[in-house]
């Protein structure tokens, strides 16, 4: 399939070339939002376009039999293996957000009729790990995470690839965090060396006195993009944290809707990036407080280190606010390192390069550190120092 | 026998000169003290030795271990044995104390042709640095001078200054905001390196960190230049005059 073709269809066109047999209201979302072009808001500046033109192969998702391991493990966009006490199945995909900013959002639904569901019983941590083994292909699927009132849940996220170069990954969650819980994600991606690319649109609605926190770990030197978008009820609470390093001709970053719904709703997004020479990172985020959200706190704070001349990091955070009473604030440093914590370090016999990498690896350590799990924290460092000394070699 | 010597140095910060024409000796094993008014270019001093990115030094020469210290950047200079304690010192995030003190110590121990210190004896070097600074054995587990109080930070450089076993010593402003406890303790972490070989430049607003360190020399620092040089007398005569009362010696 040649993603591109679909761009300018009507909605019965669309409907046909993707072989459905009825009328889809995701069909007229797709058309009146159009395929990603360097015109559309969200993929300003990301290049979505070199990532729709070629023509991929496409997978025969079979279902196939889960056996028992000690983590969820998704080949392809198939479920092979699941814990025994997690229930993982396939249905229908529902409660889809037709108010989603992102076209390929709607289109993973309609690649994607039958979701994966993931159904989180009572307290407990989730390993999830994603692998592609090929290549050339157009990888879709899309995943439903559902928790229990008043549970503490974690899902650890992680990637790995095998002679998948030239694929796209189109994947996402609809992730429904139930009232009163706690519901932390904590994904650790490094692709390099041209693997994939991989374009992750997720819609997450944050239940009455929820808690979510999410922290992404972003490495490597390909492109990739997730897109979120994020509802909170009253009472609600968001803690987003991203850390980017990336390099070569990496486009790579986060797109992200917050929007408070509910009172006394509130969010803290931070996005830390550090960028090797030609590589660009994006945070274009956007936090919206709707009429009903009184008392809402919002947050948004972005930092990035250029290491390069030619390093761009687009830092785009913005408040969309439709009341008065609220606390908000936003800001965005980009910049190189700083010059006196250098020098501090340099004045105690470390060498320069010696003391650009401690500093390098102790911007990224402030987000590191807040992975509270040692062995999942020790994970994501380790994947950190690989992609930073990979690139350095 | 000199350690140091300051030949007629221009120092500019920016386009603006601060040190105009200074000339100063350290000796060996002595205590030099500078004194001056704010805005003297007692800082800029300290900054220009140890290579601050501020400073641009526009002429004259700095000679040390019988070559030019200018030619050396920051970090060939402090393993060549200089060290300046920092009047702020800056906080780094995410950098570890104790890894970054391994750090500075391996790399000073490296140039010294000595074998590197694993974490194990490195924290036996710590243990008793510590108790002596009596510092929270915390605080080398937290970031590098993150979140420390004013005398932590302080006590902090003291210790660096105590791994690092320099051989010329610039505190600039130790004793400012420092408790009379922490002003005990950090003079003795000083008096603790007196060994009649390493010579200390101290800058200093204030009588009361001289009641613990004895200094051999006191030079008053004014308008870019060291105007006067005396024994540890000439403190009791700025106390009571003031630097205006200071004329220019070399005239």
């Amino acid at each position: 399939m040649k993603l591109d073709t679909l761009r300018h269809l009507t909605s019965e066109d669309l409907g046909k070339a993707l072989k459905l047999n009825s009328p889809d209201p995701l069909l007229d979302k797709l058309v009146s939002l159009g395929l990603p072009s360097k015109k559309s808001e969200a993929y300003r500046y990301f290049d979505s376009e070199s990532l729709l033109s070629p023509v991929y192969n496409m997978l025969d998702y079979m279902p196939q039999t889960i056996q028992e391991a000690d983590k969820v493990e998704i080949v392809n966009g198939s479920v092979i293996t699941a814990p025994k006490d997690l229930r993982v199945y396939y249905a229908a995909s529902a409660e889809i957000d037709m108010e989603h900013y992102d076209p390929l959002y709607f289109l993973g639904h309609l690649l994607s009729p039958h979701v994966i569901i993931i159904e989180i019983d009572g307290d407990r941590e989730v390993d999830l790990l994603h692998r592609f083994t090929q290549s050339n292909t157009l990888i879709h699927y899309r995943i439903v995470i559902k928790n229990q009132a008043n549970r503490h849940a974690t899902v650890y996220e992680s990637f790995e690839s095998d002679h998948a170069q030239g694929s796209l990954v189109l994947y996402g969650y609809d992730i429904h965090i139930a009232q009163d819980s706690t519901f932390r994600m904590i994904k650790n991606q490094t692709i390099n060396d041209e693997a994939y690319s991989i374009i992750a649109s997720h819609y997450i609605n944050v239940g009455k006195q929820a808690h979510i926190m999410l922290k992404y770990f972003d490495f490597g030197n390909t492109s990739a993009l997730q897109l979120l978008k994020i509802d909170l009820g009253e009472y609600a609470h968001i803690e987003a944290g991203h850390l980017l390093y990336i390099s070569g001709r990496a486009r790579r970053g986060t797109v992200s809707q917050i929007v408070h719904k509910g009172e006394h709703s509130s969010s803290m997004q931070e996005s830390k990036n550090i960028l090797e020479d030609g590589s660009r990172g994006i945070f274009d985020a956007l936090i919206r407080v709707e009429h009903p959200a009184k008392y809402t706190k919002a947050e948004q704070n972005s930092k990035a280190v250029l290491l390069g001349e030619s390093s761009y990091m687009v830092s785009k955070p913005q408040l969309e606010i439709y009341i008065d009473e609220l606390e908000a604030s936003h800001g965005a440093t980009t910049g190189q390192l700083d010059e006196a914590q250098l020098f501090y370090l340099q004045s105690r016999g470390i060498s320069k390069h010696e003391a650009k990498k401690m500093l390098i690896i102790a911007f990224a350590n402030t987000l590191i550190e807040k992975v509270k799990d040692s062995r999942h924290q020790e994970l994501i460092s380790d994947s950190f120092e690989k992609a930073f000394y990979a690139h350095e070699v | 026998m000199s350690s140091l010597k300051i030949e007629n140095i221009h120092v500019k910060i920016g386009d603006k000169e601060i040190l105009k024409g200074l000339s100063l000796t350290l000796e060996e094993g002595k205590v030099h003290v500078i004194m001056g008014p704010n805005g003297s270019g007692k800082s800029t001093l300290h900054k220009a030795i140890v290579g601050h990115y501020d400073t641009e030094i526009t002429s004259g020469e700095i000679e040390y271990k019988n070559k030019s210290l200018l030619e050396l950047n920051p970090e060939e200079r402090a393993l060549d044995g200089l060290f300046m304690s920092f009047q702020n010192p800056v906080e780094i995030p995410g950098v570890n104390n104790a890894y970054f003190l391994r750090t500075a110590l391996n790399a000073k121990r490296k140039h010294e042709g000595k074998e590197e210190l694993n974490a194990a004896e490195f924290l036996r070097v710590m243990k008793g640095h510590l108790e002596a600074l009596e510092m929270k054995s915390d605080m080398i587990s937290r970031s590098l001078n993150e979140g420390f109080s004013g005398g932590e930070k302080k006590r902090n450089e003291i210790l660096q200054m105590l791994i690092l076993e320099p051989d010329v010593i610039l505190l600039d402003e130790i004793d400012s905001g420092l408790d009379i406890d922490a002003l005990r303790a950090v003079s003795e972490g000083i008096n603790k390196m007196k060994d009649g070989k390493r010579s200390f430049l101290v800058i200093t607003h204030y009588s009361r960190i001289l009641d613990y360190i004895e200094p051999d020399y006191i030079h008053v620092l004014k308008d870019g230049k060291i105007m006067k040089t005396a024994g540890v007398e000439l403190v009791a005569q700025l106390e009571a005059d003031g630097y205006d009362s200071i004329e220019d010696e070399s005239l």
